[in-house]
């Protein structure tokens, strides 16, 4: 997960870009940030169903058509190429990671090299390393890791699609709290950075030779009061502007809340329980799990009385994202369906070695997945990075 | 010692144990199940990732109904930010890893309460920025909101001794932490066929030394270096940090008792 993280948040300094996608009829507007999660979670569903290089490719490309067509300028839009570098590392991992650490050859594989073997002691015997590599074992490493890097597409994509302040709007009143530190932290990053810029700067200015972790300590004391002065002036700002008034709950809904959300976290840990073990009765299994989440969500409804909150300028939810979120699911279930083709094209099989075929309602769904790139409105041309 | 900022009451105790145990059945599932309980490699940590989710709703949910306020809130925003742009400046680099530092302090400082919601908001602000939200970061803020609970627990101690403390919790941490999230996605990330890869069945011994192979093989490197970087930080700029920190805490009072005076009462002061 590491290469994800390398999207700076310098980022954010650039000023506005005019938009890759301008022009057109339609008015540009923001989608829906959970129409393309919806979208993207639907197609990563699909995705899990096949093993078919041939539609793994086609997923990827239609994903690169859509985030090339719908993407913003915001900072997080910029994460995609991000995502193909961990898809590319994950499937480079696999095939290595089977050919280095081998089981062995069958006499109907085709052998391709052999790696030195080195013997492990007889306490550690259940690993082998090195040995022969055939030509089956690599490639059914290359497309089951390509179907795990096509998934993380699939989420880069969303990621890259949907504006995440926006996506904040949907967490349960109950983390009204968890929100609002959030979105503090979002809007205060980027002036911490500027915060180093001018630290360092003075630093400079007094011809600060300290270099390493003397350097460190001179400019992460310096940034850290500034950060916390912030936080207390923030605060008071919070205060003068009626931050933790009452809501709705009683102290009765209250004690109801307390008890939903014990008894279902019990539920939840006996669905574990039950999900384990062998010799647990069935009903404490899955059934119980979902009891328990049930409780647990109705708990947190309950307890989302807490806050009163009203929403400024609401996202609505109209025609375009009722057909990208369609288009997502519609695929997923085409897929799942194993209706008008065989089944068996979807994985198929390295014995006999053969070029995988094609089937038609499968790539018919992944390009109608791949219809959201027009069905979406254009994003808005020349989005502010730090606009909400 | 300064009141902790965020309080904890007894129920969040209770569900905080309740998701220590779900915690640990969700990592640790591989050598737990029994064989034949789940179909497929990918169900599993998808179900469990779902369930660390409403298992940190819930939690929060709790923490907050206690009552955070204003200036715990703004500080959590404040130092969340803090670890969202330390974030970025390591990862990739030999495993170095800046999250821990901030995290790892402020749980000591501001209690084990602000620990555990610290260790979640940073995870999330930070994926928010830079684009990573996806099914890995329930399991990463799990680890990390575990990280500054305990962080805040830890024993009593003064001076060189607290910082070598912290810095020792902060390396030990830096290890599990690695552990932990090799675990999660050890299960699917590997061919079926590998080796050192995750196979459903296994008697615990093979699978306990599959699974080490795996770590070693992947990333005993990084988490060495997570574990040096979060020693040498904290050691070096550990206490310079604890007394900003501490002076902070001293300002903003958190959760400072209020007194209603009676208007009639002559002696009370005036407020």
């Amino acid at each position: 997960m590491t290469a994800v993280d390398r999207t700076t948040v310098q980022a954010s300094a650039t000023g506005p870009d005019p938009s890759p996608d301008v022009g057109g009829r339609r008015l540009p507007r923001a989608l829906h940030p959970m129409a393309w999660w919806v979208w993207a979670l639907a197609l990563a569903t699909a995705v899990s169903r096949t093993d078919n290089p041939l539609l793994l490719f086609l997923v990827l490309a239609v994903l690169g058509y859509v985030v090339t067509a719908r993407r913003t300028e915001a900072p997080w839009a910029r994460g995609f190429k991000y995502y193909l570098y961990l898809a590319l590392t994950v499937v480079v991992i696999r095939v290595v990671f089977r050919a280095v650490f081998a089981t062995g050859i069958t006499s109907r594989d085709h052998f391709l090299f052999s790696l030195p073997h080195i013997p492990t002691p007889d306490w550690y015997a259940g690993i082998k390393i090195g040995g022969p590599v055939s030509l089956e074992a690599l490639l059914s490493a290359a497309t089951d890791g390509l179907r795990l890097a096509c998934m993380l597409c699939c989420i880069g994509a969303a990621n890259t699609l949907a504006n995440p302040k926006r996506a904040l709007r949907v967490l349960p009143g109950a983390l009204y709290e968890l929100g609002v530190a959030v979105t503090v932290a979002i809007s205060v990053a980027p002036q911490l950075v500027q915060s180093v810029q001018r630290v360092v700067r003075a630093r400079k200015l007094r011809a600060g030779k300290a270099q390493g972790m003397q350097a460190l300590r001179g400019i992460v004391v310096p940034v850290l009061e500034d950060a916390l002065e912030r936080s207390l002036r923030l605060a008071a700002a919070m205060d003068s502007r009626g931050y933790g008034r009452a809501g709705r709950a009683t102290r009765r809904s209250r004690h109801i809340t307390g008890a939903l959300m014990l008894l279902g976290m019990c539920g939840l840990c006996a669905g574990a329980y039950g999900l384990l073990d062998a010799t647990a009765p069935a009903f404490l299994g899955l059934p119980a799990m979902g009891l328990g989440a049930l409780l647990c969500v109705a708990g947190l409804h309950l307890g989302g009385r807490r806050v009163t909150r009203t929403a400024y300028r609401p996202d609505p939810w109209r025609l375009p994202e009722w057909a990208v979120a369609g288009v997502g699911v519609l695929s997923a279930v085409l897929l799942l369906a194993n209706l008008g083709y065989d089944p068996a094209q979807l994985n198929p099989t390295f014995y006999p070695l053969t070029w995988p075929a094609l089937p038609l309602v499968p790539t018919a769904a992944i390009l109608l997945a791949g219809t959201a790139g027009f069905l979406a409105p254009p994003p808005s041309p020349a989005q502010r990075a730090d606009a909400p | 010692m300064t009141a902790a900022a965020i309080r904890l009451t007894s129920r969040v105790g209770v569900v905080m144990t309740l998701a220590a145990f779900l915690g640990v059945v969700a990592f640790f599932w591989p050598f737990l199940v029994a064989p034949g309980k789940f179909g497929s490699n990918y169900a599993p940590p998808l179900i469990f990732g779902v369930l660390l989710v409403l298992v940190l709703c819930v939690v929060l949910s709790e923490i907050a109904e206690g009552g955070i306020d204003s200036k715990a809130l703004a500080m959590l925003g404040v130092l969340s930010a803090v670890n969202a742009a330390l974030r970025p400046l390591g990862a990739g680099t030999a495993g170095i890893e800046t999250v821990f530092f901030v995290l790892v302090l402020a749980g000591r400082v501001y209690g084990a309460g602000f620990g555990f919601t610290l260790g979640c908001t940073s995870l999330f602000a930070s994926a928010l920025i830079t684009g990573g939200v996806g099914p890995w970061m329930p399991y990463q803020m799990f680890g990390c909101a575990f990280v500054g609970m305990l962080a805040g627990f830890l024993p009593r101690a003064t001076g060189r001794r607290e910082v070598l403390m912290l810095a020792v919790y902060g390396s030990v941490s830096g290890y599990l932490f690695g552990f932990l999230l090799n675990l999660s996605f050890w299960p699917f990330s590997l061919d079926p066929n590998s080796s050192i890869a995750y196979l459903p069945g296994l008697p615990f011994t093979e699978q306990w030394q599959r699974y080490l192979a795996f770590d070693l093989a992947t990333s005993l490197g990084w988490d060495t270096g997570r574990a040096v970087t979060n020693f040498v930080c904290i050691l070096l700029a550990g206490p310079a940090v604890l007394t900003t920190f501490r002076r902070a805490a001293r300002k903003a009072r958190f959760r400072a008792s209020v007194r209603f005076a009676g208007p009639r009462t002559a002696d009370s002061e005036p407020r």
